[in-house]
């Protein structure tokens, strides 16, 4: 059976396609403004790069934000219920999630590959990509760079404000006090740390606690993360693609 | 679902209901506002008196509100109080049953409300019950049966009727009536599939707090009787509870979501639900007493404290079999959010899964709720 899995986001949309083997191919693209054409242009990256006819594919199961328009789906699932599939596929043992993505963030508890609980910030974009998209632009770096100029700090700054346009202005104000940019970079990740933890404590997330959506690619917030809370972290090569392995397989099974 | 005639009917009342007040006050009956299920309806309707609850559901009201009121209180208490002083001017209207009240008959349970009725004072004349607020001392019930006593004086002067105890003991016979039709109700919806959305129910629950009694009454005895004779659906869906805040008229918002996910709500553990009707009045005991007695123990999260509903909410849950419970708060709404703790704790033990949805009465938020409402469903299905 071959099932394919749309994981159409805020920010990306990610398709995976699980052949009959067990192996998969994925892609990623920027969602911009169109979640429809988004998902047909990565549902058709995988077809290519597994060099796979549409008509060979079983099912299309869609997630993530858009997940309802995208019409040639045969059916949508919730994200939660799809990282969960997808992690645990990849870390049987996992017991807890942590999904930081463009414009939510979640914590969800697993066993045995089912969700049993789960809490989700998406009322503003504390804790989330978008506050670090903004920070970085009033720290005047890139946001790939910013985790990599964290990790020098010595000394982080505090940053108290969870509301991403007053942070902003914090960090104006840090830097106008003279605070240096690592220190700055690092309080900023301390504190979006600091807001998805204490949603991880709520759920008792406790220990195989995999870390997966666009922002697990920062290791500042990951080594963040795991002082918070810690324990380790499980994060995969790739972990934007876990929502829509989880849809994929949802769909093969 | 099955769609009831009933329902359809009572698309009607309001209008006839309005009709009704206006003929009432020209004939020089009066009209009671008030917002909460701590003011006994018999008393005002032993003093000759008609009643209407102006908890408002809508959100256009909010803005008029948020003039005066901060804007990091509960929408509830905003919409009302924008729909209660709204002079039109804005172009927004409010339902004309808020322009009508002789009177408001206020209560002091949470900060908000109690603070919103100072400022309300100026627009309409304002009298408050106070309500002792760990209910289930001695001392409290005196304190409460002494101001219901002084609530029954001011009815008193309103109509200038004097209540007698005959009088409340038939308002209470009467209304005990229509809270067991409403158990009746309930009690069909324990079947597996329930025959009746929460949707519908909450309709009914909403209008409940407008209609006049008699009327009420009538449209329960057709709903039961409609849901009694319906063909037993064959699909099981996920049995909701919802608790929480109460979902005043104009907003059905949060049932319609979970209904649109595939569950069916089954019973509410809310002022819109059982908290309005659950336990009668003891027709046996002196009336101002047998009041007193059952309102104190209304197990709202202004009282502390308060493992009543906590109680309350587990030996629901088993009744009607529920696969899950919706934790329903508004926005600001400290005592609800707060009480959150002790019920999930509560009912993490009993092995029921519990969602927790805070919310106001805009749509702002829909895509959010149907997220976590899809991912709820996955997960107790």
């Amino acid at each position: 059976m071959i099932s394919v899995g749309i994981d159409a986001g805020s920010a990306t949309t990610k398709a995976v396609l699980v052949k009959d083997d067990g192996s998969t191919v994925h892609s990623i693209r920027a969602t911009a403004f169109d979640f429809v054409s988004a998902a047909e242009k990565a549902y058709e990256d995988v077809l290519g790069i597994a060099e796979i006819d549409r008509k060979e594919v079983d099912h299309v199961y869609s997630t993530g934000y858009g997940r309802n328009s995208i019409k040639f789906a045969d059916r949508s699932i919730s994200e939660i219920t799809a990282h969960a599939k997808g992690v645990h596929h990849i870390y049987p043992d996992v017991e807890g999630i942590i999904d930081i993505g463009g414009q939510d963030s979640k914590v969800i508890s697993v066993n045995n590959g089912k969700v049993t609980d789960f809490l989700m910030n998406d009322k503003c974009a504390a804790g989330t990509g978008k506050f670090l998209e903004y920070t970085a632009r009033a720290l005047e770096v890139p946001m790939e760079e910013l985790g990599k100029i964290a990790l020098d700090s010595r000394s982080p700054a505090s940053i108290s404000s969870m509301c991403t346009v007053f942070a902003e202005s914090e960090v104006i104000s840090l830097r106008a006090k003279g605070y240096s940019k690592e220190d700055i970079a690092a309080g900023l990740v301390e504190s979006i740390a600091r807001r998805v933890a204490v949603m991880a404590r709520q759920i008792g997330l406790k220990r195989n606690v995999a870390f997966v959506g666009g922002v697990a690619k920062n290791a500042a917030i990951k080594a963040a993360l795991e002082k918070e809370l810690g324990i380790s972290l499980y994060v995969l090569p790739e972990p934007q693609i876990t929502g829509a392995l989880g849809a994929a397989l949802h769909g093969s099974n | 679902m099955h769609s009831f005639k009933t329902l359809e009917n009572l698309k009607n009342s309001y209008s006839e209901r309005i009709r009704q007040i206006a003929d009432e006050r020209k004939s020089g009956k009066k009209l009671v506002g008030t917002f909460c299920l701590f003011v006994p309806d018999e008393i005002i309707f032993a003093a000759g008196a008609d009643r209407v609850i102006l908890c408002g559901g809508k959100n256009d009201t909010v803005s008029i509100a948020e003039q005066y009121l901060p804007r990091n209180i509960c929408p509830l208490i905003k919409s009302s109080f924008g729909s209660i002083i709204n002079d039109g001017c804005s172009g927004i209207k409010s339902c004309s049953h808020f322009s009508m009240v002789d009177m408001i008959v206020a209560e002091n349970t949470c900060d908000g409300k109690k603070k919103m009725y100072e400022l309300l004072e100026d627009y309409v004349p304002t009298y408050v019950i106070d309500l002792p607020q760990r209910p289930d001392t001695s001392e409290a019930l005196k304190y409460f049966i002494s101001e219901l006593e002084k609530f029954r004086d001011a009815m008193e002067q309103l109509t200038g009727y004097k209540i007698t105890d005959e009088q409340l003991k038939e308002e209470i016979r009467f209304s005990n009536e229509t809270r067991r039709l409403f158990h009746r109700l309930y009690e069909l919806r324990k079947r597996d599939p329930s025959p009746i959305s929460g949707t519908d129910v909450l309709k009914i629950l909403q209008k409940q707090y407008f209609l006049s009694p008699d009327k009420l009454k009538e449209y329960l005895q057709m709903l039961i009787n409609e849901v009694e004779n319906i063909e037993p659906g064959q699909v099981h869906k996920p049995r909701i509870m919802i608790s929480g805040c109460p979902m005043p008229g104009g907003n059905t918002k949060v049932t319609e979501i979970i209904e649109s996910k595939g569950g069916v709500i089954v019973a509410e553990e809310s002022c819109t639900g059982t908290r309005s009707f659950w336990d009668l009045v003891d027709e046996s005991k002196e009336p101002m007493i047998a009041l007193a007695e059952r309102y104190i123990k209304i197990p709202c999260s202004c009282m502390s404290p308060n493992n009543r509903r906590i109680d309350n909410i587990l030996e629901l849950a088993r009744e009607f079999r529920v696969d899950g419970v919706i934790y329903y708060t508004l926005q600001f709404c400290h005592g609800y959010n707060i009480e959150k703790q002790k019920v999930q704790k509560a009912l993490k033990e009993a092995g029921i899964p519990m969602l927790s949805i805070e919310t106001d009465y805009s749509d702002s938020d829909v895509e959010q709720i149907g997220l976590r409402a899809d991912a709820f469903m996955e997960m107790i299905s």
